[in-house]
């Protein structure tokens, strides 16, 4: 059957056909150890530029004075289209006038523009970094849990090596304990 | 006693086959297939120009709206179009916004990503470590086990030994009679006289001859006596 979101299945079994994993132990500490590599490889220095980005990021503010010139002189070519367009001819006062107009209205827009961009940029960042954090916390759990995984089994290790060697003493001495209780009772000490 | 442990007794059940078989696939294509494609996300979030499209259609939006406006009033005037210049650096402004955002979200979405995997890595080698843990675990048990079957055998064979030695050296050393079978006989100086005792491998019978041959040590222990009594 095929349809949306089918692969084209023939039928069979597919399962039987993947080939098969000798040591799984051997082959999932291989996976987790290339994911990681990868990860180093692939992402760490993308992560690193995010990180000094969210806190160093001043974009929107330069973008905001980049602007404010922009719009000056895009303002004041459409002023001069617009008069050339209708057949005015502005005096050099009023001209001059415009040009301040102008000028002013555009530094009291960049004023603003770089006032609203600084609050914005602070509530980019802020959520970046809050993101980031999130991020950050929720691989830091998961490490101290793998380190808790990993501290349990290193104390299970050790703590199995000293009752063995406890065990293996306690059998050593029963054994020599047997064979001199046995000789006592032989020999009749 | 049970026969010797059997490896093909402890191989893999088909389930667990099939379950690295598949879980193996999986992991191979997901590599193929996803990883690429988060890369390509990763490079896309560097050098997205959702702020450009969104400049450009604020700049639209903005000269359209003027151009409405436009009238020979306002040229005549000498209007210097300041509001419009403040309309136009507000738009522009929104649209670094948003465009900052959009950004930020892809760039979060891959790092997150990229970092759910690395964190499930991690967590995988966590399970790694313990599986590796719990099989060296059991191996030492096991040799332990092993080492302390061995310390026993021997030392059940030891005490056997000391015990049928103290036994043999037992044996024998029966006071000599005479014919009469009452009348302990004596040496030269008057001493009562015995058999030879039994040195610690060799057994001697009440005659104080030695007890060879495999039958005769059988007979001779107490090893084929069942009765309880």
């Amino acid at each position: 059957m095929q349809g949306i979101g089918n692969f084209n299945y023939q039928g069979g079994d597919y399962v039987s056909q993947l080939p098969g994993v000798s040591d799984p132990d051997k082959a999932y500490a291989s996976i987790t150890r290339n994911d990681y590599i990868d990860y180093v490889k692939n992402y760490r220095q993308f992560e690193e530029d995010l990180l000094d980005r969210a806190q160093n990021d001043t974009s929107l503010i330069d973008d905001a004075r980049t602007n404010a010139a922009e719009a000056q002189g895009l303002m004041a070519g459409v002023a001069d289209r617009n008069a050339a367009r209708y057949g005015v001819n502005l005096t050099p006062a009023q001209r001059q006038q415009q040009e301040r107009g102008l000028a002013r209205a555009n530094n009291l827009g960049l004023a603003q523009s770089v006032n609203d961009a600084r609050i914005a940029q602070k509530e980019a960042n802020q959520a970046a970094i809050g993101d980031l954090i999130n991020i950050g916390q929720g691989v830091n759990r998961s490490s101290l849990s793998q380190m808790q995984g990993v501290a349990q089994s290193a104390t299970q290790r050790k703590n199995a090596y000293d009752q063995a060697k406890a065990a293996s003493k306690a059998q050593t001495y029963s054994t020599i304990g047997g064979l001199a209780s046995a000789a006592i009772f032989a020999f009749a000490f | 006693m049970g026969s010797k442990p059997k490896q093909k007794d402890y191989q893999p059940s088909a389930a667990e086959k099939a379950s690295a078989a598949v879980a193996m696939a999986e992991n191979k294509y997901f590599k193929e297939k996803y990883d690429p494609l988060l890369q390509k996300m990763r490079d896309a979030s560097q050098t997205d120009d959702s702020a450009d499209v969104l400049r450009g259609r604020a700049n639209a939006d903005t000269m359209q709206t003027l151009a409405g406006k436009a009238s020979y009033d306002r040229a005549a005037s000498g209007a210097s179009g300041g509001a419009e210049a403040q309309a136009y650096q507000a738009q522009l402004a929104a649209a670094d916004k948003t465009g900052l955002g959009i950004k930020n979200n892809m760039q979060l979405g891959v790092l997150g990503t990229a970092r759910g995997q690395a964190a499930d890595a991690q967590t995988g080698m966590g399970s790694a470590a313990s599986m590796g843990a719990s099989r060296v675990l059991t191996q030492a048990k096991a040799k332990q086990t092993e080492r302390e079957a061995k310390m026993g055998a021997l030392g059940q064979v030891a005490t056997s030994l000391v015990l049928q030695g103290a036994k043999n050296m037992q044996s024998g050393g029966k006071v000599k009679m005479q014919a009469d079978g009452k009348t302990p006989m004596k040496d030269a100086n008057g001493n009562v006289m015995r058999t030879e005792k039994g040195s610690f491998f060799t057994p001697r019978d009440d005659d104080g001859n030695k007890v060879q041959g495999f039958g005769n040590r059988l007979g001779y222990s107490d090893f084929m006596n069942t009765s309880p009594y």
